[in-house]
Order: C-alpha cells, then structure tokens, then sequence
C-alpha cells in the first residue's frame, strides 16, 4: 500500500504518541528534526526499547538492541527514512 | 540492645535441595545454570535457566501437599522453610510462641501460574485452582497456616533486595525487642512474567550470565527459595550459632526505576550504612558476596562503588554465576553462602569470568580457597525501584 | 510516632477535605472508585505517563506532603497487589503475542515498589526504602517498620508512608470469583443492612507524613498489633496484651473504628471484639465510604488521625465525646487481623 512521506510522518508520530503515552501531546508539537532523547521530549532507555517494539510491530522491522536503536533512532526525520528503507510490513 | 545470631538454614535451587549439596556445587565450581526442564515457556529452548530439579507434582509428594492452590513459589518456599527450621530445631510450640516472627518475601508470587491468571483475571469461564493465591504473600499464609505463627509476620516486596530486608527486617524486630526470634528469607520461581519482562528490558542474556566479565550481556533467571532462622542472644543459649548479624544498610539510589546510577550512589551508601552500624571499617571485610547480576549497567556501578570504598577490594565472587538471579530469594540465599563461606573458611570461585572489567585493578575470586581467616563478610542486593541493601555478617567467636 | 500530616485520594472527597466537613459521596453497586485530581497540574506529563493508576494514586497524594515536607529519611509503602491492572496489562501480551517482541513499560510499572521507587526519585531521597506486601496487614507493617527506623535515630526523623491500592478490572474480576462482592443491588449507606456475603469493591492511596517530633502533630501513633489465623481466644490474648503493654485498660479506649464491611461472613469478628472488649466506647465505620480493598486500614487510621486532630467534627463523624485514644481495628476475609492505638495530642 503506498503512502505518502507526510501520511507516514503523521502516522508514526501517532504510534510514537500510543506507544509512549505522550499525554497531552500533539503530532503538530513534535518537530521532524527535534532529537527524541533531547530535552525536550526527553526520552530514556526504557522509551528506546518500547520504539524498538514499535518499529517491529507496525514495520516488521527488527533492531536487535538499544545500543543499535540509539544510532537510528535520531529524530523523526532518520526514522522515517529507516522505515521506508526497510519496512516489511 | 539485642544481639542478632543465625541458627538455622535451609535452601531449595537449582544447586541442589540440601545445605550439602549446594556447598558441593560452591566447591566444585559446578553452576546451576543450563536448560530448563520443567518450566514452560518459548524461552525454555532459547535461554539459559538456574531452575530447580524437580516438577511441581514432584515437590508437592515430598512436602506430602494434597491441597489445592500450592503454587510453585509456595511449594519450594515451604520446602525451604522446613528445612531451616529443622536445622534450628525448633519445637512446634516454639513456632507458635507469640515471640516468634516470620518475613518472607517474593516477586512473582503466584504468578507463575500464567496461563491461570491470565484466565482468571480477563474472567474467562471458572475460577481456576490457584484463584485465591496470586498475591505476593500466599505463600507465608500457606506458611503461616500450616505451622499456626502467632507472632508477627510480614512479606515484602523490593525486586531484587526483598530478602536481604527481610533478613534487615527480622535483626531490628530482635533488636528492638519485638521478637525473639524472626524467620526470614524468600522464595522466587520461573515465570513467564519475569522471563518476559526482563527480555523486553532487554537484560536477559543469551548465554549463561558472566558476572564481572568484560564481555557480560545481562542476566540469568534462576528460581530458589531461602530462609534464615534468626534467635535473639536472649534464648540461643547454646545453640551452634552460624553467624551474627551485625550491620545492615538499606538505601534508595533515586535514579531511574531499572538501572543504577554512574555514581552508584545506592550501592555505595548502602555498604556504607552497614558497616556503620557495624562498627567496622572497610579494611575489617573479608569477603563480598556481590550482587554481580551480570547485566553491563549493575557490575559497572557495583565496582565502581568497591572502588570508592575500599582501599583494597577484598576478595568478591557473585554466586549468581551458579545459580542464576532468583530475585526475591536472592539476598538470602547469598547470604546463606556467605555463611558457608564463614563457617567452612572457604572462598567459592566465581564462574565464567574469561576477562575481567578492564577498568578496575581488581578482579572476582578466580578459584577455589580453603583454610581462609574470615571474620566479617558484606552480602549485597540491589534492585529495581532503585532499592539497595548491604548485609554484614560476623563469624560467632 | 506522631502524624504531622496526611493526604488521602479516596472514594470520599478527601483530596479537597469535603468529606471531613460531612459532604459524604454516594456509591451505588460494587465499585467505589476514587476521586482523583487533574494530575497533570502538579506532575510532570514526562513522568505521569508512565504511572498505572495505582503509582498514579501513591504519587498523587504524595504531592501535596512533599511540598511542605521536602526531606525524608525514609520512604515506606504498603499494597497487596501493587500495580496489578499493569502486570495483568503486560500479560495479555505475554499471550497476545505468544511471548514475541514487548514492550516492557507496563512490567516496570506493575513492580509492587515502583510507588516507593518514584517517590525516591522524585523526593532524591537515598535513605531507607520499603515496601510491605503482606495482604491487609502491610500497612500495619509499615507502621512498624517506621517505628524502628525513628528508633534508630537520634535526631528528629521524618517519613513518608502510605498504602495504595487500586480497582483494576483485573483484581476485580479475581475477588468476583472468589465471592468477595455483594450478588444484590445496593449503596454504600444500605450496605451494613444487607445480611449477605461479601462487600464492594474500593480503592484509594493514604499518605502520612510521620515524625519523632510532637511539635504541631495532628496525632500520636502508640502501637500497632497484628494476627493472622487467630481463634476467638488468641484475638483475645493479642487485644488484652496490646492494651497491658501500652498500659491501658479496656475504658481507656474512646473510640473504636472498625473495618466491618457488611460480609455476613466475617463481621462477626468485629461484633465479638466491640462487645468482649470495648462495649463502652464509641463504634464507627468506614468501608462504607471507602469500599473494601486490602490496604483499607490505612484510610481507618487517617479517619482516626482527622478525628483526633478535629479535622472532623464529634457531630459529623457522630462520636459522643471529644476521644483520647481511639483504637482501629480490621481484618480481610478473617484470617489477617490488625490494630492501630492512636492518641490525642490535644487532650
């Protein structure tokens, strides 16, 4: 099914906000290049593994560890690239 | 103020299910850890477990058990629990004094019986066997039932710490004049629960778990139940007495919920605690049973910790190389080594360590010693939630 | 021991003191659910979203004593079943997924001590630590535990303590099959008429700020006693021995609040502790505002503390004098049974 880079960005911004149960946040106040373990959104270790079961969930895509996650795992720009680069689903 | 002896112990792992048979695996270096028999699970092919050597119906014939709702965290606590009792020889009457207590601790409770809970809890169909045993504290009311405590009793629940508080616990009732004599220790056994859970932390190792090794990768669930007889030096009288409990400190690291902090902060203030309750100096440690789960985060931050309080680390293994993490009954069941460690004047080797933590000049005891001078020996525990817990154990003169 | 504060989320509007000036809720059916705040306003959303409800309810009762009270030397909670709805939450994925990839926050969270973890964190306190899960008596536990721990301290010890609980549909769906609820239609208030077994279902956290210090106290903690499997005559022995200890006598006892809950099968213990023992003093409830739940003591003694400290009046609470020592007493299922000696600091 094709999908649109923005239709993405949004749809995984929505997973991002279910997954980590961002209260009170809004795909439109997440930036595209704003570093999820920044300190704005302030994401840990635990959140690095949850997005791991993210991508495998939605995308079918495997990340074997948090080690390797934290070097995709940038922004939502890279991962959004990652997915469309390597998405099984 | 009350002093604090060991009187009796008793042990169920993946070691053995006598006091001997687990000091025979210590000496011979032998470890507990390999594939699961008995317990059911997708990870049983895939992982490395420390798990007892005997099936749930095999447990229940030995402890001669026809009730219903004994789940497996009840059957080896109890099992565990006659034995240390037996070892104190303590008389029925005494169990039921009003001055006698018992603290037991567990993480999974009864919910190792997953497929029931699950049942249970989304309410599908009939209550099953195990409904009304769930909770953390099941099985010290099976306990408590069986032998009619009349005194105080408590369960406690700190993840990896549990019960090395409750042995904390149980010295202070004594001291403080409370009780006169405390049963304490804990019981854990494998779960889906806590296999998935620490998988999905992604802390589980894949191989047998490498305590202080430089290329360690998590831990290794094991299961096993603990218990320390603990008498006031009111009523020992001439009782052969194991060990004094002499120091004890309980921080909280205040970090993060699953991983300590660079600093270890816990850890450090938490042996600091004990041996200033103690009375002693660093340099009066002889040995440490370590908590040395394996995973990359917690023997980073322990020695960290050695490092900064010792001037010269004494002697260290972590005992989980041979039988795994079994989480709440953990902290007794080192501490119970420690006490063989004191009472046989040996030093066990802690296995699977090929390379050593580079960072630290020390490393982990490498073999085998007997014929050790031990006077005073440091049991560690710490866990999530940030709960940290140091023990201090001294040889009776 | 004294209470320099307490802070209760309940199924009573005890988070805005409403209840203490006798606005008392109606609950009809078998669910009391508590009154909770708008957490966002005093919790950090970075940190709410991780909380079930149950570390949500310890947090959020929590808040309003840390805000006065910044240090502890020690932090000590009370739950039976912890945070149950996300334990049983991260096992339907454990079976969902047939053990595959999860997520691991609802694991982290169902951790019975991740409520006295958090507060750690969130107070940076290091010291001591605990937390008791021994069925309805693990507050009663905690209270000991902190005795020993100001004990064991020269100077003026302050702690945090408190217990949580919460109705997960879950834990629901266990005690309904084990026939802990009412099979009738009723309201809290025709509960203690029904002639039936079981109770309703509560929840709530409790939280106490405890000192070794009288100056400003609400009210004294003296003792606390416990049992579990007594007869008649072992409860006996433990209430007469609880009273000679503290060198009392049965009169001394003003106020007796009792956890009755309308089980039919088990509020007899109440009825032969009132009459072989404290028939003189005042008798009052408090399940009835609350619902049964396994830490429910807790909130019996918070009651106490609101009653000593007139917080709530002789006439609200209907009491026949201004009391000296009131005595809580409660059991579950009659097999666990705890008391809590309370005593004026007014009188």
């Amino acid at each position: 099914m094709e999908i649109t880079r923005d239709a993405l960005v949004l749809e995984f911004k929505n997973h991002l906000i279910t997954y980590l149960n961002l209260l009170d946040t809004t795909p439109e106040q997440i930036k595209d290049d704003e570093p999820l373990f920044g300190e704005d959104l302030g994401l840990d270790s635990i959140d690095s593994v949850e997005l791991i079961v993210l991508l495998d969930r939605e995308y079918g895509i495997k990340i074997k560890n948090p080690t390797e996650g934290r070097q995709i795992l940038v922004d939502t720009n890279t991962i959004v690239e990652y997915i469309i680069a390597n998405r099984t689903k | 103020m009350r002093k604090v002896f060991i009187t009796g112990i008793g042990a169920i792992s993946s070691l053995g299910k006598t006091i001997e048979a687990h000091r025979s695996a210590l000496i011979a270096g032998k470890t507990g850890m390999g594939k699961a028999k008995h317990f059911q699970s997708s990870y049983s092919e895939k992982m490395p477990f420390a798990e007892i050597d005997a099936s749930d119906t095999e447990l229940k014939k030995s402890l001669s058990i026809n009730e219903l709702g004994f789940n497996r965290t009840a059957l080896i606590a109890l099992f565990a629990f006659d034995q240390a009792i037996l070892d104190a020889d303590l008389s029925p009457s005494e169990i039921s004094d009003f001055s006698t207590a018992f603290i037991s601790s567990s993480t999974v409770g009864g919910m190792c019986n997953t497929i029931e809970l699950y049942q249970d809890a989304n309410h599908f169909g009939e209550p099953s066997e195990f409904v009304d045993s769930y909770e953390g504290s099941d099985h010290l009311l099976r306990i408590v039932k069986r032998y009619r405590i009349n005194g105080y009793t408590d369960t406690l629940n700190t993840a990896c710490s549990s019960s090395a508080n409750a042995i904390m616990l149980g010295a202070r009732l004594i001291q403080t004049g409370r009780a006169k004599r405390v049963i304490v220790g804990g019981a854990d056994c494998l779960a889906k629960f806590t296999v998935n859970g620490f998988n999905a932390l992604r802390i589980l190792s894949e191989e047998p778990c490498k305590p202080f090794d430089r290329d360690r990768e998590g831990l290794t669930l094991g299961e096993a139940a603990a218990y320390l007889v603990l008498e006031s030096d009111e009523i020992v009288g001439t009782k052969k007495k194991y060990a004094e409990v002499v120091g004890f400190g309980n921080t909280n690291d205040a970090f993060h919920p699953s991983a300590t902090s660079d600093e270890a902060v816990g850890p450090l203030s938490a042996m600091q605690e004990a041996l200033r309750i103690a009375g002693l100096s660093p340099e009066n440690i002889d040995y440490i049973n370590a908590h040395g789960t394996g995973t990359p985060n917690n023997d980073q931050t322990e020695s960290f910790a050695f490092s900064k309080l010792f001037e010269k680390v004494p002697p260290f293994n972590s005992t989980k190389s041979y039988t795994g993490h079994t989480l709440a009954a953990a902290g007794a069941l080192e501490a119970l080594f420690s006490i063989l460690s004191l009472t046989y004047s040996e030093l066990y080797p802690s296995l699977q360590v090929e390379s050593p933590i580079e960072e630290f000049d020390f490393k982990p005891i490498t073999s085998y010693q007997s014929h050790v001078e031990l006077k005073h020996v440091m049991s560690n525990s710490f866990g999530f939630g940030g709960n940290c817990t140091s023990l201090i154990l001294s040889k009776c003169l | 021991m004294f209470v320099k504060a307490v802070s209760a989320i309940s199924p009573q509007k005890t988070h805005n003191l409403d209840f203490e000036k006798g606005d008392f809720q109606v609950h009809e059916g078998l669910k009391f659910n508590a009154f909770e705040p708008h957490y966002l306003d005093f919790i950090p959303a970075g940190l709410l979203r991780r909380m079930g409800k149950a570390v949500r309810m310890g947090i959020g009762a929590s808040m309003s004593l840390i805000k006065d009270y910044p240090k502890f030397d020690g932090i000590i909670l009370s739950t039976a079943n912890g945070g149950l709805e996300d334990c049983v939450k991260f096992l339907n994925q454990i079976v969902d997924y047939q053990e595959g990839v999860l997520t691991p926050t609802n694991f982290v969270q169902s951790t019975p001590n991740a409520v006295a973890g958090q507060l750690a964190l969130m107070t940076k306190t290091n010291q001591y630590n605990n937390t008791h899960v021994n069925g309805s008596l693990a507050f009663e536990n905690a209270l000991v535990d902190a005795q020993m721990v100001m004990e064991s301290h020269d100077s003026n010890t302050i702690i945090l303590l408190g217990a949580v609980e919460e109705i997960s549909d879950y834990q629901f769906n266990i005690d309904q099959l084990s026939h802990r609820f009412k099979t009738e239609h009723l309201t809290n208030y025709t509960l203690f008429d029904s002639k039936s077994p079981g109770s309703i279902c509560g929840e709530g956290a409790t939280m106490f700020v405890l000192s070794s210090e009288p100056k400003n106290a609400r009210a004294e903690i003296v003792d606390v006693a416990q049992i579990t499997y007594p007869t008649k005559d072992s409860l006996s022995i433990v209430v007469d021995a609880f009273l000679q200890k503290n060198k009392l006598t049965n009169s001394d006892i003003d106020v007796l609040i009792t956890g009755k809950n309308g089980d039919s099968r088990t509020d007899h213990w109440y009825d032969f502790v009132k009459y072989n023992s404290f028939s003189q003093a005042d008798e009052i409830h408090f399940k009835h505002f609350v619902g049964e739940y396994r830490t429910a003591s807790a909130f019996g003694v918070y009651l106490a503390v609101q009653i000593l400290s007139e917080k709530i009046s002789q006439a609200t609470i209907k009491i026949s004098k201004k009391p000296k020592f009131v005595l809580v007493y409660n059991h579950f299922d009659g097999i666990r049974h705890g008391f809590v000696l309370l005593k004026s600091v007014l009188i």
